[in-house]
């Protein structure tokens, strides 16, 4: 079973039901949205590793949610294109990591500015639900998070903690 | 009717928790010298470490499972590859002259 | 040198805590090999033919005395009493267990220690001129910034799962001690007309299977900008660095490809919208770290040329080591000591717990408690006054360390091989042993001269063999292994891509031919002041072939 989760826990009834499930997917590869920018109505995008951000930047005010895709662990180029698109662009929509989303990576992925996670393994999803995050809260440099300006040096970050 | 002949044949791996090169034995356990190791003369046993073999590394007990290839000598199993008698028999040079102070190594 | 501040602490005992997590998840397992495999790695544990192996981070290969004692209590207490130098200034044990791993790191973080980042496709340990802040001929200190530089690249969130293993050195002289060509982004500090630092900026340096020298992309980047610009590489590499084929995801393959200019353009344009942004280094904060490495207070101590000189000439022994291991330092009164850690028919880098103990010691006594790992494998006392010398090698020679071997032709550099790695195709500790034995009689190795030999056991080259005078790749062929020989190769500032001379030799061939290779040398130069490469230079590679095939010539 996937689930979908974001630091408020995870989402019953999300309304951008993932690729392959039953409901289909509302999300619209990158070719299909710039297409679909004509209409009026909001969208969601699917990116692939290799499609170039960029190309989003004139129909962004109208995207709802950009899912980035990480075919596997090791394939890290979504960290990047979520990068480009909260610093360069200034999305503020919300920005999904689907494919394989690793514990362990769910921190990194914050720090870069995903917002919600497609998460299919058990044990992952109950350390999630539990807010058991295996992160480190000081940072060595800036990212796309809100952070505080860390102690010592301009490139240190320390996170903001919730409550 | 017999199986076909092969080499035979021995599953070897390292163990989950310190590492150290181990062979499943006769008895199922794992054994960390290579002569005790159960010795697949036929394509069944070998069927069966390789069973054997996906089963201990889905319980978490070792890991990088191999089956590899033997000669049976009058000194017990061989393998055939260099690589393996290494693992066998530990580095061929005289690594750690504290530790292994009386320990003989086989080249 | 740096000291932890708070911050460094928290962070580095929060890592640990991770880890920590980690190995119990997969000691339990919730996580299998498959997911835990990159997460061990990105902290330096490999599983090896015979148990794991844990590389420990040196950064730019400087420590502290009780940094090295720690080392020594590892390796006698989780390990079997030693351990090994790396050609990347780091240290590795061969023999630790995973449950033990925790503690490890633990231990290591008390004395501002870690394993982060020491594997896996990740930004690297940062390496730098093993001489540096006691060299003659450094136009300043490159630590601060390979310090600067792990700081900013350690558990870097966008750049943890690059295509590829990412190295970058630093050096800031022009005598190349760091091997910067060789490296994803070398950097040379220098200063400009108007006397400022910054960096002259190579990328797409690399060895393993498809060797290539480093592109220089910039001449000179304002220090102010290194974070900024080294980030505009990475986004560059992380983005459009080949996945499909690991052997083609280096940067080299992506520069080679793309070419250097069209790169270059890329990277320039990614670096016009970062370089004003909050990655730009204020000139406080270098002047921060900086302060970190304030050369010790060294005071005159001009008495030692005198004893030198006679110390010398009564003892001859001592006087080779010192024509060998000491190299000038800023400070006339004092030496930079290379301790090899290549006794003859020993094994390449490997040190005992007792051997650690006796280098911290030393380097209390005579080396303002600094200590140096060297990428040949060697270590290095870096303050050590002339007057000191003398009782200094003493106590080397009760060691076993007093080799007077350093840049001659038993300083060989050789990766573990097959012997401990479950990678290696051939071993590589036994090739270096029999070359150490053949020429072993000091006056041989000093007829000989500069010479630098490097042994890989597989196509990945740890051991450097693109780049040594002579290399040596262990190869397996119809399983028995084989050694291929390659000429010319360089690290140096006058980098160089060694040439194969043909087919490969069996491990009882491999010495007899290094012989007859040194033998042609020999015959050919035109004076003992005309060195191997700059002999090799000269007359290229025809001779050599020629005396290591004869016998093929005569039959055919």
């Amino acid at each position: 079973m996937t689930v979908i989760w974001t630091q408020d826990g995870i989402v019953e009834n999300d309304p951008w039901a993932q690729p392959g499930s039953d409901s289909g997917s509302k999300l619209l590869p990158l070719a299909e949205a710039l297409e679909h920018a004509r209409d009026n109505a909001a969208f969601g995008v699917v990116l692939q590793p290799a499609d170039d951000v960029r190309a989003l930047a004139p129909i962004l005010d109208r995207v709802a949610i950009i899912a980035l895709t990480f075919p596997a662990f090791s394939d890290g180029r979504a960290f990047s294109q979520a990068m480009l698109l909260r610093e360069r662009l200034g999305y503020q929509g919300e920005m999904r990591a689907v494919g394989t989303v690793l514990l362990d990576q769910v921190p990194l992925m914050l720090r870069t500015g995903f917002d919600s996670f497609e998460v299919a393994h058990a044990p992952t999803i109950k350390r999630l639900a539990e807010k058991r995050l295996p992160g480190i809260d000081l940072h060595y440099q800036p990212a796309a998070d809100e952070t505080h300006a860390g102690p010592g040096y301009s490139w240190r970050r320390t996170a903001m903690l919730n409550g | 009717m017999k199986t076909a002949a092969t080499k035979t044949k021995v599953l070897t791996a390292n163990r989950l928790t310190d590492g150290i090169a181990v062979w499943l034995g006769a008895n199922g356990e794992w054994t960390t010298s290579l002569k005790e190791a159960f010795l697949a003369r036929h394509d069944d046993a070998v069927a069966a470490i390789e069973s054997a073999g996906q089963q201990a590394l889905d319980d978490n007990r070792v890991v990088d499972v191999n089956v590899i290839e033997v000669e049976e000598t009058e000194a017990g199993p061989r393998p055939f590859r260099l690589r393996e008698r290494i693992r066998s028999d530990g580095p061929t040079i005289d690594y750690a002259p504290a530790f292994t102070a009386g320990v003989s190594h086989a080249a | 040198m740096y000291r932890y501040d708070e911050f460094d602490h928290a962070f580095v005992a929060a890592r640990v805590n991770q880890f920590r997590d980690q190995v119990e998840r997969r000691l339990s397992g919730e996580i299998s090999e498959d997911a835990f495999k990159p997460l061990r790695l990105m902290n330096g544990v490999y599983l090896q033919l015979h148990a794991y192996m844990l590389r420990v981070a040196v950064p730019y290969g400087t420590l502290n005395s009780r940094q090295m004692r720690k080392l020594a209590h590892i390796a006698r207490t989780y390990d079997r009493g030693y351990g090994h130098f790396t050609t990347r200034q780091n240290i590795q044990y061969n023999w630790p267990k995973l449950s033990d791993m925790p503690e490890i790191l633990e231990e290591l973080a008390e004395v501002e220690m870690h394993a982060i980042q020491t594997s896996g496709n990740c930004i690297r340990n940062v390496t730098a001129d093993h001489f540096a802040g006691a060299a003659a001929d450094e136009v300043a200190d490159p630590r601060p910034y390979a310090e600067i530089l792990r700081q900013w690249s350690s558990v870097h969130p966008e750049f943890s799962f690059l295509p590829r293993k990412f190295k970058i050195a630093v050096t800031a002289a022009e005598r190349d001690r760091a091997a910067i060509q060789t490296h994803d982004i070398g950097l040379q500090l220098k200063k400009n007309d108007k006397g400022e630092l910054g960096f002259a900026v190579w990328i797409g340096g690399g060895q393993g299977r498809t060797p290539i020298l480093a592109k220089k992309v910039r001449d000179f980047l304002p220090e102010a900008d290194l974070l900024s610009y080294v980030t505009a590489i990475m986004r560059v590499y992380n983005l459009h660095g080949r996945r499909d084929n690991k052997y083609k995801a280096r940067i080299k393959i992506l520069v080679h490809e793309t070419g250097v200019e069209k790169l270059t353009t890329e990277i320039e344009a990614e670096w016009a919208h970062l370089k004003d942004g909050e990655l730009k280094l204020p000139e406080a904060d270098i002047a921060a770290i900086n302060a970190y490495f304030e050369p010790p207070k060294l005071g005159d101590r001009a008495e030692g040329w005198g004893e030198l000189a006679a110390w010398k000439r009564s003892d001859p022994g001592f006087a080779d080591w010192v024509g060998r291991n000491v190299a000038p330092h800023q400070h006339p009164d004092y030496g930079m000591v290379t301790i090899s850690l290549k006794p003859i028919g020993g094994i390449p880098g490997d040190a005992t717990a007792e051997q650690m103990d006796a280098v911290a010691r030393l380097a209390e006594d005579y080396s303002h408690d600094e200590i140096r790992v060297t990428h040949e494998q060697n270590l290095v006392l870096p303050h050590v006054a002339l007057a000191d010398l003398e009782p200094l090698y003493r106590a080397l020679l009760v060691e076993g360390l007093a080799t007077a071997n350093a840049g001659l032709i038993t300083d060989i550099i050789a990766c573990p091989g097959l012997d401990y790695c479950a990678l290696a195709n051939a071993r590589s500790i036994p090739v270096a042993q029999e070359i150490s034995n053949r020429f072993g009689d000091p006056a041989r190795q000093a007829e000989i001269g500069d010479l630098k030999i490097k042994i890989s056991g597989c196509i990945n080259a740890c051991g450097h063999h693109h780049v040594g005078h002579i290399g040596i790749l262990g190869v397996e062929k119809k399983g028995a292994e084989l050694y291929q020989i390659s000429l010319g190769g360089s690290a140096d500032e006058n980098a160089s891509i060694g040439q194969i001379t043909g087919r490969g030799f069996g491990p009882d061939q491999i010495t007899d031919a290094i012989e007859t290779i040194v033998d042609t040398y020999l015959t050919e130069r035109i004076s003992s002041e005309e060195t191997f490469i700059a002999c090799y230079r000269r007359i290229g590679a025809e001779p050599f072939k020629a005396a290591l095939y004869a016998s093929e010539a005569e039959a055919a």
